[in-house]
């Protein structure tokens, strides 16, 4: 049996699935004390199921997301080595940031030199102001990590105490900006986050259960929870993730439009030939960019709590909450209001929520339904305006190749998917709006908590290999090693990027995943001096199987 | 805020190559990609990065004669570099930006009016292509080419030599030193379009600060002169101290300086063959430069820092640029006739080698002097593949503003010619109705192109 936990803002979602079938869910309030939730959710899911049943847990967490948005972490200071490019006062870090001489190229080779005291300089200045954190970060670290390793050392060296954490360990890709970022926030969380897991290790094996315990990352991947301390930022924005995941489990597979209504935010998402969409880009975490790799989920202000006010004339819904619908008790109008009064929802006190419309439309001279049906129709415009955009701006995406841009052809949905307490009143105009089925799926309001149980574990390896230099790279463990064949080719990087996708499965307990490997990137560039090819450049990520492990509700019917 | 941001449209077609050891490879803009990835430049609130689209085929016939027709000289790659080209051009005239840059390959400025095979690495010229667009779809009527790639834009001078509201302005090293070996201060535009082409050839090794002058003190003052609606720089970045293929010394903060002063409404990218070197720092630079960026912490590993130039060479530079500062300045009280003679029709013959494809053309072109609008053109050319019997053809070119006596005689040209048996294609391209025709004698059929349809 697999579990699946989401623990969201306000509440926490459990499901217990038997082979595909939801035997058991339950809805509890999130509080101050996450781990109290966690475990009161997963006791009413396991009542009268034996621990040991549970091959595995699967939670998605605000944790992480909690943390940075409330700065509760230790500050970090930062010492770079950005060499030539973008004049250094573009970069704005929320914190005190050192930048220091020594640069890589894009081939990984020095092209300036390191000065060692001023790295001493930066850490006694850091010191000064009673940092014991810091993240080194230097551009083309991903090509070459021996700068930030001597700095490291260095520093440790005078601060043998102190907390240091390497770009190139925590992003292998490139973007300089979004790498140093990724490694102050891994840095500030690492500690934090390690208390956390412990805790909930701690609280589960209590329960009994031995299985597997993962965490959802934001791309809608799992990845064990013991490995997750290494990447403990990976972890943010798993919430989204994990309803996109329930809706690819609880429907048919198509081009999907996924709308969460929530109180205050509808997440929008795509499932396009099947699979969830992924953003080209790193996420934005507390309006930083980051390489953190996450499904593209757009977050429209506008849910069921949302406050409506009338502005003149106008009737404007607002992003903010301030408590609950009126029909339920709350001090103003709410969409949710108007759904109950044009009888969408079955929420709330009816005659309240006509009270709500009519204290909007009266200076008007608006009938209690039109007022209703011009909020709903607000929300609805909203949503299915933002659904368009996201669609054009996948088409807008860029395209590095001419096959690519030639096979660029317009997609659009064909069933709008609602999940989320306000999905029902909503989905069905938007789906019309769209030109498209609406479908609320069975268990829609707990299908975040399946989505989390049905995730896939996923790892991924990108092998960069240069010929001519003689040497390779592997993004993910941050690890250099030297090519000796003479004939290395796009065959043999292949392989060898097998070979450390399995040891890094093996590393994680997750040898069954090997199977079915995908290949995702491929790209073999000559390298040419006067005329003669003097070596190749090659670029091939390997990665576990994406997406869900069955569907729900079918029989557990495999993928 | 609106009209602040500068738009890229990155193309670097890394599954398009001339050959595999030809310069113009898929490896080119693989390092520059790199250098603007890293640098987290796309992420820059002022650069917005736009997916490329491709051009039509007759967006490509309203500039050039691609012989036997458009779609066996051109490949996707050129049609989606064209694309790109007029995709930012459509965002800056909707006011949606204030500049862009097409990061593109393949390159196109020595693409000439008639299309044989590819010369200079060149099918199709993304400038002219982007200039009679800009014309056709905005009404755009002035236009400025100025042209920085270390070799003479002839491509783009063949096309434009007879059109009096295209001004082309093209710095490179002396012809005499380097492909194609044109482009000297004497090449100034045929009589209806006098001084709208300006060649300023540089002694090779002239660095950054020489390159300023000219810029300073003969391009600038004469851009302020004509007024141009739209400037449009063709970027070739093969003068770059580390090229191959140049032998000029300019760095990346140079080119950066010139962008930022020239200020054009579009880059597009031409040349450049250093391309670990130069273009991941100059295409960098330039892209800053746009956006409005400091560019002072771009510099290339070798950076040789500012280089005592050669007086001797200096002094050469400057009698150029004092030079056809007056003959700007005159442009309007020469005696044409003196130049061109009286004859109703100016005439030159040109001979045209295609280094990439070894093909040999030989060209009659001839403009009507009309006192109306700048006068159709006719080329009979002949194009010798080294094989077989050479190819010719002839072809009408009625300009966008042309009267109504040019237009009726040109028809009466290619009328006259499809009854020719020595061409084996006649075309027409009528850009003041936007319609292209081709004339197979063989097959004696007619093609028309009106245009792109529904669905097209
Ligand atoms: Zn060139
Ligand atoms: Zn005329």
């Amino acid at each position: 049996m697999y579990i699946g936990i989401d623990v969201g803002g306000t509440c926490t979602d459990a499901v217990l699935l038997d082979r595909g079938l939801v035997r058991a869910m339950a809805k509890v309030p999130t509080r101050e004390d996450l781990l109290s939730s966690l475990l009161e959710a997963l006791d009413e899911i396991m009542k009268g199921v034996e621990g040991e049943l549970v091959e595995r847990v699967v939670f998605s967490t605000t944790v992480i997301t909690n943390l940075i948005a409330e700065k509760k972490y230790d500050p970090v200071g930062l010492i770079l080595m950005p060499g030539p490019g973008l004049s250094p006062s573009l970069y704005r870090f929320p914190t005190d940031t050192h930048i220091i001489q020594g640069a890589i190229d894009y081939r990984g080779r020095e092209i300036i030199p390191l000065r060692l005291t001023e790295v001493d300089q930066a850490a006694a200045e850091l010191a000064a102001r009673g940092y014991r954190k810091v993240a080194v970060v230097g551009k083309f670290s991903c090509r070459n990590h021996r700068h930030e390793k001597e700095v490291a050392a260095r520093v440790l060296w005078n601060y043998p105490d102190w907390h240091v954490e390497l770009g190139h360990q925590v992003a292998g890709q490139l973007n300089f900006p979004r790498r140093v970022v990724s490694t102050y926030l891994t840095c500030a969380t690492r500690e934090k986050y390690q208390f956390f897991v412990r805790s909930v290790q701690e609280a589960i094996s209590q329960r009994g259960i031995k299985g597997a315990i993962f965490i959802l990352k934001a791309d809608g991947g799992t990845l064990p929870l013991e490995s997750s301390l290494e990447v403990p930022v990976e972890t943010i924005f798993s919430g989204p993730a994990a309803s996109t995941l329930g809706v690819q489990a609880l429907t048919p597979p198509g081009e999907t439009a996924v709308v969460d209504i929530g109180g205050t935010t509808t997440d929008l998402a795509l499932i396009l030939s099947g699979q969830p969409l992924l953003a080209s880009r790193g996420a934005r975490v507390d309006d930083m960019l980051t390489h953190v790799r996450a499904l593209a989920v757009k977050s429209v202000p506008v849910g069921g709590d949302s406050v409506v006010e009338r502005v003149g004339k106008d009737i404007i819904i607002y992003s903010e909450r301030l408590g609950a619908p009126y029909c339920l008790g709350g001090p103003l109008p709410t969409p949710t209001d108007a759904l109950r009064v044009l009888g969408l929802t079955r929420l709330g006190d009816a005659d309240r929520a006509r009270e709500a419309m009519q204290m909007l439309g009266a200076p008007l001279g608006l009938s209690v339904a039109e007022v209703a049906s011009r909020v709903t129709t607000r929300v609805i415009e909203t949503i299915t305006r933002e659904i368009e955009a996201m669609f054009s701006r996948w088409e807008q995406e860029p395209a590095y190749r001419v096959w690519e841009v030639l096979q660029k052809k317009k997609v659009r949905p064909s069933t709008v998917v609602g999940v989320g307490g306000g999905a029902a009143g909503f989905v069905s105009q938007i789906a019309a709006r769209l030109g498209c089925y609406p479908v609320i799926p069975p268990y829609a309001p707990v299908a975040n908590a399946i989505g989390a149980a049905v995730a896939r574990p996923t790892l991924q390896v990108t092998l960069r290999a240069d010929t001519e230099q003689g040497f390779y790279i592997i993004l993910e463990e941050g690890y250099q090693g030297k090519i000796t064949e003479r004939s290395f080719n796009e065959e043999n990087a292949l392989e060898l990027a097998k070979e450390w996708l399995c040891k890094r499965a093996a590393r994680h307990g997750l040898e069954d995943c090997v199977e079915g490997l995908e290949v995702t990137r491929r790209e073999v560039f000559n390298m040419v001096r006067d005329w003669v090819t003097v070596g190749r450049l090659i670029d091939v990520t390997v990665q576990t199987r994406r997406g869900i492990l069955y569907h729900v509700g079918a029989g557990g019917t495999s993928e | 805020m609106k009209n602040k941001k500068t738009g890229l449209v990155f193309f670097p077609a890394f599954d398009w190559a001339i050959s595999p050891t030809h310069p113009e490879r898929e490896e080119r803009l693989l390092y520059t990609r790199d250098q603007i990835f890293e640098e987290g430049v796309l992420d820059l609130p002022e650069i917005e990065e736009y997916a490329p689209r491709l051009a039509t085929i007759h967006d490509i016939a309203r500039v050039h004669f691609c012989v036997p027709r458009v779609q066996s000289q051109v490949t996707e790659a050129h049609l989606i570099a064209a694309g790109s080209a007029t995709l930012l051009a459509d965002a800056i005239v909707h006011g949606e930006l204030k500049n862009g840059f097409a990061l593109v390959r393949p390159p196109g400025h020595h693409a000439m009016r008639v299309v044989h095979g590819n010369r200079g690495f060149c099918n199709i010229n993304n400038e002219a292509i982007l200039v009679e667009y800009l014309r056709r779809h905005h009404g755009i009527k002035r236009i400025a080419i100025v042209d920085s790639d270390v070799h003479h834009g002839d491509g783009t001078q063949d096309i434009f030599y007879h059109d009096p509201d295209v001004l082309f302005i093209s710095f490179h090293q002396d012809g005499r030193t380097i492909y194609p070996g044109t482009g000297f201060p004497n090449e100034l535009g045929g009589p209806g379009a006098y001084a709208r082409t300006i060649n300023i050839p540089l002694p090779p090794g002239l660095g950054d600060e020489t390159f300023h002058y000219v810029v300073d003190n003969l391009i600038l003052p004469i851009l302020e002169d004509f007024k141009p609606e739209f400037i449009i720089n063709s970027a070739g970045q093969d003068n770059h101290f580390t090229d191959p293929l140049g032998s000029m010394r300019f760095t990346a903060r140079g080119y950066a300086e010139f962008t930022r002063k020239l200020n054009p409404h579009l880059a597009v990218l031409e040349g450049g063959y250093a391309i670990e070197t130069a273009l991941p720092y100059v295409n960098l630079a330039i892209l800053l430069a746009l956006a409005g960026h400091d560019y002072s912490y771009v510099r290339e590993p070798e950076w040789p820092g500012t280089m005592p130039e050669n007086p001797e060479r200096v002094a050469r530079v400057q009698r150029v640029v004092e030079q056809l500062r007056n003959v700007w300045e005159n442009r309007d009280r020469v005696d044409l006739d003196k130049i061109f003679g009286t004859g109703t029709f100016f005439q030159r013959r040109k001979h045209i080698y295609y280094d990439t494809d070894y093909i040999e053309e030989e060209q009659l072109e001839r403009v009507r002097r009309c006192p109306n609008c700048p006068g159709y053109i006719t080329i009979d050319s002949r194009a010798d593949h080294g094989y077989g019997h050479p190819s010719r053809v002839f072809c009408v070119s009625i300009p966008f503003t042309a009267c109504g006596t040019c237009q009726t005689e040109a028809y009466d040209a290619y009328e006259q010619a499809r009854g020719l048996v020595q061409y084996q294609f006649v075309y027409l391209q009528d850009k003041s109705t936007d319609t292209f025709l081709a004339f197979d004698q063989d097959k004696a059929q007619e093609w028309v192109s009106e245009g792109p349809r529904v669905g097209e």
